[in-house]
């Protein structure tokens, strides 16, 4: 019932509306009636404890999983029946929660594999040498050039990305996503695996991002990052939202604490 | 009625058999989520050995049919022990079914050496007289092969449910990774489970061996049987393997008798495809789903080897030159004409690569494409006034038509399921070639194609032949090198890597896949019509299934990824068993053993070692030039 109420209400004004999702696996709740909105122009988290639902809303949202119920509007435009790819080329790109640099390729050429979705790309132009395929590869690789020197991975454009550590591969993917110059970016737990100085590297970069007008959705356990760099909080325990908030808001909700507890004091510090 | 029910026994002698393969493909497969290819071939190594132990040597059946079982046994444990298990660790499950086509090769090749090419037959178990039961009469061994099956299903169901070895196998096929916690040696079990697999080949051959004829390359039939037979029934599922088994001795029993033998085996294959459609997981599906945003394929990509830049366009110039020069220096016409070969196939092996290397699509039925080029455009050479340049469009027109068809199947598939799916279309062709004996000549080949001719010139002389050649493959090469150092290549390679990490980024992995299979189609195709004309003559076993193989097989040894790789896999073998005569009967052998190695030892291939070799060259080189003049070498830097 409420997810047909809440479905009529989609935020017109919301970067991304996300209307009473819900999903099964086999008898397994594992997302009901999830409703939360991202604003433009701001870093909204998307936290709660382990399987509580996280990256199956990401997978809901961009379609990699198809949905038992519910309505998600982006920039305006209703996802339903559109595939990832198509998602993505409206400039909603994710990321994924295991570090997912391409093996086989160098650094700089992961992050020009983010700007694929702006070229033409003509294969005939390619195969012949046209001046202008060959312009535009020119071009692809300098903006690459110039995503790495700002996050300061230049050093390693020409390695192969399976070859950085591990914080560079978390930020390389990033700034792969951001080389789409996408309209909203959802992140998959970007600060896991990373040490102290590379996750202020990250909230740095998130900031930037910002910055910049793109709206951010991040998942993070990383409670420290959330509360400095998260505009708003969206708390979700057991496929279901909790709590939504400004970070200070949520930091003091009960059933937020109480969620955390519960389980195990994971996200506490 | 009687008719039928005496070929239905048959059916089910021939399915028993194919049953027992399969269940070995269930089972390596369940333990490890790796496909053996080589299953057949150990079914064939026992039953020849069976021969020479019974046969040749005068053994009694009773001890030579169990030595010729065990020394299998021990045969193929010892060669998964180096080949097979560590290949598990560092090769993507597809790479994997390719290693054991290689295995399955070398195994081919050392029955080649071994046994020659004559067809052996051995004696029943228990005399020649069949029994008779109102107008039906069974063969004796038929009683054998239903026992030994019944035997082989009962104590394998018992091994796996009530023992704890049965415990471990099972504890490996749910999660491995919790398996080896859990304190199981997950190696051991493979090893245990490869070598269980061996034991009923091996007993599935000697038995079976008295009903068929037995040659060198009969072990690939009994794979390509088992396999269709698992593929049908259920990867798995044992009983799938089973019911697959038995259904598809049946139907090609029936199917031999009733429709025609020639098109037996394309109906099973057209079975398959369409289970493969229809269900991809077989009739009978077993295991659980897995999580789709997971990646499924860690171990899949390594690094393709690459020539530093500044090398790149001299080396180029050079080898053009050296191609130029060569038949200058060569007199003698066997070589040229081999040179010739190795150049044509290097046109499919480019296709190949840019589906295989870049794109990650595994094929094993490259040289189906290379069929149907050539006999389209040898047929209209022969039959029609039509231009032989014009026939070799009209061939590559029909080759990607029927693959536009196979790619409704092959789109939705991945790894192992695509390797089956191409495989059986390229065993397909070729029972269509033999079949089609109006259009291609049946297995006597398609004869009096004219030489290839271009505006009133004839190339009649290899030489002629090896220019015409060598102008197409720069050109292929300068375009597939424009193309894959460029967006399209890195799309191909990020599909490679992550379809869905490449999808979530907005490239059309259907799109790219497609045109990548489309572009190693018209290759083949053309490089089938070439040959076709070269020889003026095309057979079956010219573009046959063990031609895909070849094609494979030279593409990882000379180096995937790199588009020039092939040229010296290509080259490796052709050139050798030429050079050498004696060398000639090794040439199977070689083939599957260097595929082999260069899968375990040389992942960047022939091109990689060369690659490797002259940057070192090239960089002790670079630090006198640095030390020398410092300034220079730092702007060419930068
Ligand atoms: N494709 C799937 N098939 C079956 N179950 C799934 C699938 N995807 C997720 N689940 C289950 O749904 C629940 C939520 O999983 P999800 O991965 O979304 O959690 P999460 O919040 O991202 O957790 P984490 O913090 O560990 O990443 C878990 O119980 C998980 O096992
Ligand atoms: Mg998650």
């Amino acid at each position: 019932m409420s997810a047909i109420d809440t479905q009529s209400q989609a935020n017109e004004t919301a970067m991304l509306s996300v209307r009473g999702l819900a999903k099964s696996f086999g008898g397994l709740k594992a997302i009901n009636d999830v409703s939360f909105d991202v604003r433009p122009g701001e870093v909204t988290a998307l936290i709660g404890p382990n399987g509580a639902g996280k990256t199956t809303v990401f997978n809901l949202v961009t379609n990699i999983l198809a949905r038992d119920a519910g309505r998600v509007v982006f920039a305006g435009r209703d996802l339903a029946n559109l595939s990832p790819v198509e998602i993505a080329n409206l400039g909603l790109v994710r990321t994924f929660q295991s570090a997912r640099v391409f093996p086989g390729m160098t650094a700089i050429e992961n992050v020009m594999v983010g700007g694929h979705r702006l070229g033409r790309h003509s294969l005939a132009g390619q195969a012949l040498w046209l001046w202008r395929a060959r312009e535009e590869e020119r071009r692809t690789r300098q903006r690459a050039g110039e995503m790495l020197e700002l996050v300061g991975l230049s050093g390693f454009a020409g390695m192969h990305a399976t070859e950085l550590p591990m914080g560079a591969q978390k930020l390389l993917e990033v700034v792969r996503a951001l080389m789409a110059q996408p309209k909203l970016l959802c992140l998959d737990e970007p600060a896991a695996g990373l040490n102290d100085t590379e996750t202020q590297e990250l909230a740095n970069l998130l900031r930037a991002i910002r910055k910049l007008g793109i709206p951010v959705l991040v998942v993070e356990h990383n409670m420290s990052l959330v509360m400095n760099v998260a505009d708003r909080v969206v708390v979700i325990d057991s496929g279901a939202i909790i709590a939504t908030g400004t970070p200070a808001e949520v930091q003091n909700n009960n059933r937020v604490i109480e969620a955390y507890l519960g389980k195990e004091d994971h996200g506490a510090s | 009625m009687l008719e039928f029910v005496q070929i239905a026994i048959g059916g089910l002698v021939v399915g028993s058999m194919y049953a027992a393969i399969a269940l070995g493909f269930s089972l390596i497969y369940r333990v490890t989520g790796a496909i053996n290819l080589a299953q057949g071939g150990f079914a064939l190594i026992a039953a020849l050995i069976g021969y020479t132990f019974g046969v040749a040597w005068g053994w009694p059946l009773i001890v030579a049919i169990p030595a010729a079982v065990i020394a299998t046994v021990i045969a193929g444990v010892v060669l998964a022990r180096f080949t097979f298990v560590p290949a598990l660790a560092r090769l993507s499950n597809a790479n994997v079914l390719m290693l054991t086509a290689g295995i399955l090769t070398m195994i081919e090749g050392f029955s080649l050496v071994v046994w020659g090419s004559q067809p052996y037959a051995t004696p029943p178990f228990s005399g020649e007289q069949p029994l008779a039961f109102g107008g039906i009469t069974i063969p004796t061994q038929a009683f054998w092969v239903f026992g030994a099956t019944a035997l082989i299903i009962a104590a394998l169901w018992f091994l796996i449910a009530e023992t704890r070895l049965g415990k471990g196998l099972r504890a490996c096929a749910e999660n491995p990774a919790a398996a080896s916690l859990m304190g199981i040696d997950v190696p051991r079990m493979t090893l245990f489970s490869f070598g269980l697999a061996t034991l009923i080949a091996a007993i599935a051959g000697v038995i079976v061996a008295p009903s068929t004829s037995l040659q060198f390359d009969t072990g690939r039939l009994f794979t390509i049987s088992g396999f269709v037979a698992a593929a049908i029934g259920g990867m798995a599922s044992f009983p799938g393997a089973i019911i697959g088994g038995l259904f598809l001795g049946l139907v090609t029993q029936l199917s031999t008798a009733y429709i025609s033998s020639l098109f037996s085996s394309a109906i099973s294959l057209l079975i398959l495809l369409v289970v493969l459609i229809w269900r991809p997981q077989g009739l009978i599906a077993g295991g659980v789903a897995r999580r789709q945003d997971t990646r499924d394929d860690v171990k899949a990509a390594g690094h393709a080897a690459k020539l530093p830049a500044h090398l790149g366009w001299p080396l180029a110039a050079l080898a053009v030159l050296v191609a130029v020069a060569i038949p200058f220096a060569v007199t003698d016409n066997g070589i040229m004409s081999s040179l010739v070969i190795a150049a044509i196939l290097f046109m499919a092996l480019m296709g190949l690569d840019v589906l295989m290397g870049y794109a990650g699509q595994v094929s094993l039925g490259q040289a189906g494409f290379m069929a149907i080029g050539g006999y389209t455009s040898g047929y209209l050479a022969i039959n029609t006034e039509i231009a032989p340049a014009l026939s070799i469009f009209a061939g590559i027109g029909v080759s990607l038509a029927c693959a536009l068809v196979l790619s409704v199947v092959t789109l939705r598939l991945r790894g192992l399921y695509l390797a089956l799916a191409t495989l059986a279309f390229g065993l397909l062709i070729d029972s269509c070639a033999v079949g089609f004996i109006d259009i291609t000549g049946g297995p006597s080949g398609l004869v009096g194609i004219p030489s290839f001719s271009v505006a009133g010139f004839t190339f009649a002389t290899p030489r002629a032949m090896y220019y015409l050649v060598l102008a197409l493959d720069i050109v292929i090469l300068l375009g597939l090198f424009g193309a894959m150092r460029s967006g399209f290549g890195r799309a191909l390679q990020a599909i490679r890597s992550d379809q869905m990490a490449a999808a979530a980024l907005g490239i059309n992995t259907v799109r790219y896949k497609l045109a990548a299979f489309l572009i190693s189609v018209t290759l083949a195709s053309l490089a089938g019509s070439l040959y076709a004309f070269f020889f003026n003559f095309l057979a079956p076993e010219m573009v046959g299934t063990s031609r895909s193989l070849e094609l494979v097989a030279m593409l990882i040894i000379g180096g995937e990824s790199t588009l020039v790789g092939g040229l010296f896999g290509a080259l490796l073998l052709t050139l050798l068993p030429v050079m050498s005569a004696p060398l000639a009967i090794y040439k199977t052998f070689a083939s599957g053993a260097l595929l082999v190695a260069s899968f375990l030892h040389l992942p960047q291939g022939i091109y990689g070692v060369l690659i490797q070799l002259l940057t070192r060259l090239a960089g002790a080189r670079g630090e006198v030039a640095a030390k020398v003049n410092p300034v220079s070498d730092r702007v060419q830097a930068s």
